[in-house]
């Protein structure tokens, strides 16, 4: 049983990687087309020496460290709530928010922003960006540390509890810990949805708030450039060294 | 990277930066400006310019139409400009700040959508026709061509109703411009008959395909044409027989913009031959800027794929803005096109 | 109770403003019409929901309902074993979490792109097959459903495995030893004993695939090469190429309405709802 396991998993994770590590194999290619010609790093200068690349890199960043903070905070605590009472309307929103297609949501949202902006003196720009990558992680958040709430179980905190701890002691002291996976696996993924989200992105972005995702589409657009494989190398790259130190600070 | 500086990276947004010179902000095409036009500007008027790209102009129109989007100079295609100046959206050109405008080709000073240039200044144009290998044989030369079984598998269309529709409608004689329904559901029937034969309905993507010879025939704007035939010369471009439409992108103020002084002043510089003329040789495109052409090189100023010789000029249409229902029933028909 | 009050205003806060609000806006477009040039004018109308009562509109829904289920369906498959093999993992089992979730660091699009670059006719798929001597001319992989079924299920595989892995990891170990153990048939335990008590897991990934795939707009026009129309292209059309606002608000409500009965039948049965 386990070597079947473990000889599934390499076809998993060859199905995963593969296509990537392909990808990035060909950017080290000096032929902008899909041939083998030689060893290069052509595409790597390009890529630090595009200055739209690095703002936009930089924009992601930023929106999606905020929106992730955010949305993990909210959709946290907003699971620790609904697991103590239910209540209809909060998760049937988040249901629907949930269900909304999200070129819906982005388009939603913007003809909120615009129709707000009438009275404010605001405009489409990051801000606005921050804002809806929150409002469609929080949901995201919610399920999976409401999933992790319900495998830990009431008793822990009753226990607590009859012990003499208060409310906020139980919570704090008791499943604040116990919640603790959970609540890095929402924030893993409320991070990638947001710094891989290209539909609402591009409905809501304004001046100064062009995005990684963006900047790729329109390259994607014009042709498949060698730039992006660069670019998907140096992210994946990136988050696989960012992995293996949590990794190891972990087992520590 | 200091945490306090990343702290204070974080929270600095973009947008309250103390860069104090006045800003631009201009939201253009994707390709369409040679990599020194704006540092070229932003270092001669002391200002800084917000650039980004779009890919289509229904994504422009979706940020604009509020009027409140922050853009300043946008690049909105001819028959587009009509609607948004009924929406509001646009403001007046003063000609007295744009002494450039005489640079303008003849055939762009009264363009017909726009006879005043109240609205636009016309900045690069091209037309749709098809791309082909030049083993097919005989080599295509009418719309009708694209209908021809031994292509299957390796032809593709244009992933865009107006070009798609309008191919189908030249092909059996109509205009670009039709608004019969008749004579739309006659062009549909073409689209479905022809779409067994299709590899995709693609955009600028095809153009590596082209090149890498999985496609062999596709209908193809002229400017992406040219950058396929610039990296394959197997490849040719023909200005289809039947007639073919011309689109003319320009340079428009928006209305909603404070700085319409500054606005006007970039406007000008993208009409200085010179700069215009660099943008040609960067993103190989079709200017209309008579000065301009005359600065490039014999070989770019003749090249017949992105300046046809006046003939085939003569055969191209400027496709109008559509009639609501009109529009409305191509928009279904293209939906039952690709549902087919 | 006095601290679930304060934990629960900041959700409430997000759903007036950033989910009610805008809902209401779309609820409100769907009963306008579309003006001349597009935008939203009065007066108001049932017409845009009649509109999908038409036979291309309903065929469109069926399809796009089809391929999410299909896609549904494989990530399943493909996601258990993979979150039972990283549950049962004794070292490294983070690491192999973590090696689920990098390819989707990068852009969805870049991994679009990635099949579009094996599957092509001069792709790596193709030429390996010709070099190999097995096919003469390339097989044509690319833009057709098969494509676009690959492109939903690659893109969309860690939201299964995630939320499965979170809910075996709190199984009980021993448990888990003992149904891989038993007897001559691990698979029937496994099937018997896990699977049902992974069904919060099942029900939350399967959620999360879904509905992503439901509206999905990109993985068929880029690997389908827009010769079929989902949902999300029709609704994606609607809002930008097409300009009918209204008729667009239509199809999102009613694929939301349709979407959440789907969901209040599935999830009433169990006892153990999502959120």
């Amino acid at each position: 049983m386990k070597r079947w396991l473990a000889v599934y998993a390499v076809a998993f994770y060859a199905f995963l990687h593969l296509p990537l590590l392909t990808l990035a194999a060909f950017s080290f290619n000096a032929s902008r087309f899909t041939v083998w010609d030689h060893f290069s790093f052509v595409w790597y200068r390009a890529v630090f020496h595009d200055p739209q690349i690095l703002e936009a890199t930089w924009n992601s960043v930023v929106i999606a460290v905020w929106a992730t903070a955010i949305s993990t905070v909210v959709g946290t605590l907003c699971a620790y709530g609904l697991w103590k009472r239910g209540s209809r309307l909060l998760t049937g929103g988040l249901y629907l928010s949930l269900v909304t297609p999200e070129i819906v949501t982005g388009i939603a949202l913007l003809a909120l922003f615009q129709w707000a902006f009438r009275w404010l003196h605001w405009q489409l720009g990051i801000y606005t960006v921050i804002l809806a990558h929150v409002a469609f992680s929080i949901s995201y958040v919610v399920i999976v540390v409401s999933a992790r709430l319900r495998t830990i179980g009431p008793t822990l905190e009753e226990a607590a509890m009859d012990l003499g701890a208060n409310e906020w002691q139980a919570f704090l002291r008791v499943t604040l810990p116990a919640l603790v996976p959970g609540i890095i696996a929402a924030a893993l993924l409320a991070l990638t949805v947001s710094f891989d989200d290209y539909v609402i992105t591009s409905m809501v972005a304004g001046v100064d708030s062009e995005t990684l995702p963006m900047v790729v589409y329109a390259m994607a657009r014009r042709g498949a450039s060698p730039v992006i494989n660069a670019i998907s190398a140096l992210v994946t790259l990136f988050f696989g060294i960012l992995i293996l130190i949590s990794e190891k600070v972990r087992e520590a | 990277m200091k945490r306090r500086d990343l702290f204070l990276g974080l929270t600095g947004l973009p947008g309250c930066t103390r860069d104090t010179r006045p800003r631009l902000n201009v939201y253009n095409w994707s390709a369409y400006v040679a990599p020194e036009t704006i540092p070229g500007f932003e270092a001669e008027f002391g200002v800084r310019v917000r650039y980004a790209t779009y890919e289509s102009n229904e994504e422009l129109l979706a940020k604009v139409l509020s009027g409140n989007s922050g853009w300043d100079v946008v690049f909105p295609t001819h028959n587009r400009i009509g609607p948004m100046r009924e929406y509001g959206l646009l403001a007046p050109l003063n000609h007295s700040w744009l002494p450039g405008l005489d640079n303008l080709d003849a055939r762009f000073r009264a363009p017909e959508w726009d006879t005043g240039l109240l609205w636009g200044v016309p900045y690069m144009w091209n037309g749709t026709g098809i791309v082909y290998h030049r083993k097919i044989k005989p080599a295509p030369s009418r719309w009708a061509d694209l209908w021809n079984g031994r292509l299957k598998g390796r032809l593709t269309m244009l992933d865009d109703p107006e070009d798609m529709l309008g191919a189908c409608l030249k092909k059996i004689g109509y205009s670009f411009s039709a608004t019969d329904p008749g004579e739309l559901r006659a062009a549909e029937r073409e689209a479905v008959a022809q779409k067994p034969l299709l590899r995709a309905y693609l955009n600028a993507e095809v153009r590596d395909q082209l090149v890498s010879g999985d496609v062999l025939a596709a209908q193809l704007w002229s400017t992406t044409a040219q950058q396929a035939i610039a990296a394959a010369p197997d490849l040719a471009f023909a200005y289809p027989a039947e007639g073919f439409p011309f689109y003319c992108d320009c340079a428009v103020i928006l209305r909603e913009s404070r700085r319409a002084r500054l606005a006007h002043q970039f406007l000008d510089y993208l009409l200085r031959p010179r700069v215009s003329a660099q943008i040609v040789e960067a993103t190989k495109t079709a200017t209309a800027n008579r000065a301009a052409q005359d600065l490039l090189p014999e070989s770019v100023r003749t090249n017949p794929v992105l300046y046809p010789p006046d003939a085939i000029f003569g055969r191209g249409e400027w496709p109008r803005t559509l009639p609501p229902a009109t529009q409305r029933l191509r928009d279904r028909i293209w939906t039952e096109i690709k549902s087919a | 109770m006095k601290l679930r009050r304060w934990f629960l205003f900041p959700a409430w806060l997000w759903m007036a403003l950033l989910f009610f609000a805008p809902f209401v806006i779309v609820l409100a477009y769907s009963f306008l019409t579309r003006g001349p040039y597009g935008g939203v004018w009065g007066p108001w109308t049932l017409e845009n929901y009649q509109r999908l009562f038409d036979p291309l509109y309903l065929t469109i829904l069926m399809r796009s309902f089809a391929m999410a289920a299909a896609a549904t369906a494989l990530c399943l498959l493909f996601a258990f074993p993979a979150a039972l093999f990283i549950v049962r993992a004794t070292r490294h089992r983070n690491l192999y979490l973590q090696l689920v979730m990098l390819p989707f660091w990068t852009s969805f699009l870049v991994r679009t792109y990635a099949w579009m670059f094996l599957l092509r006719d001069t792709g790596l798929i193709n030429t390996a097959l010709e070099a190999a001597g097995i096919i003469h001319d390339p097989l044509p992989l690319l833009y057709n459903n098969g494509a676009v079924l690959l492109g939903l299920v690659y893109g969309y595989l860690p939201f299964m495995v995630l939320p499965i892995y979170a809910t075996l990891e709190r199984l009980d170990p021993s448990l888990m030893e003992a149904a891989a153990d038993l007897g001559a048939r691990p698979m029937a335990a496994i099937l018997r004993v896990i699977v049902p008590l992974a069904k919060p897991g099942i029900l939350a990934g399967s959620v999360l695939v879904f509905i992503p795939c439901l509206g999905a707009y990109l993985t068929p026009d880029l690997l389908g090469g827009g010769r079929t129309v989902l949902v999300g292209n029709l609704v994606q059309n609607q809002f930008t190429g097409a300009r009918d606002w209204p008729f667009g608000s239509a199809v999102s409500i009613t694929l939301m309405a349709l979407v959440t009965v789907l969901l209040w039948v599935l999830l009433r049965r169990e006892s153990e709802p999502l959120v």
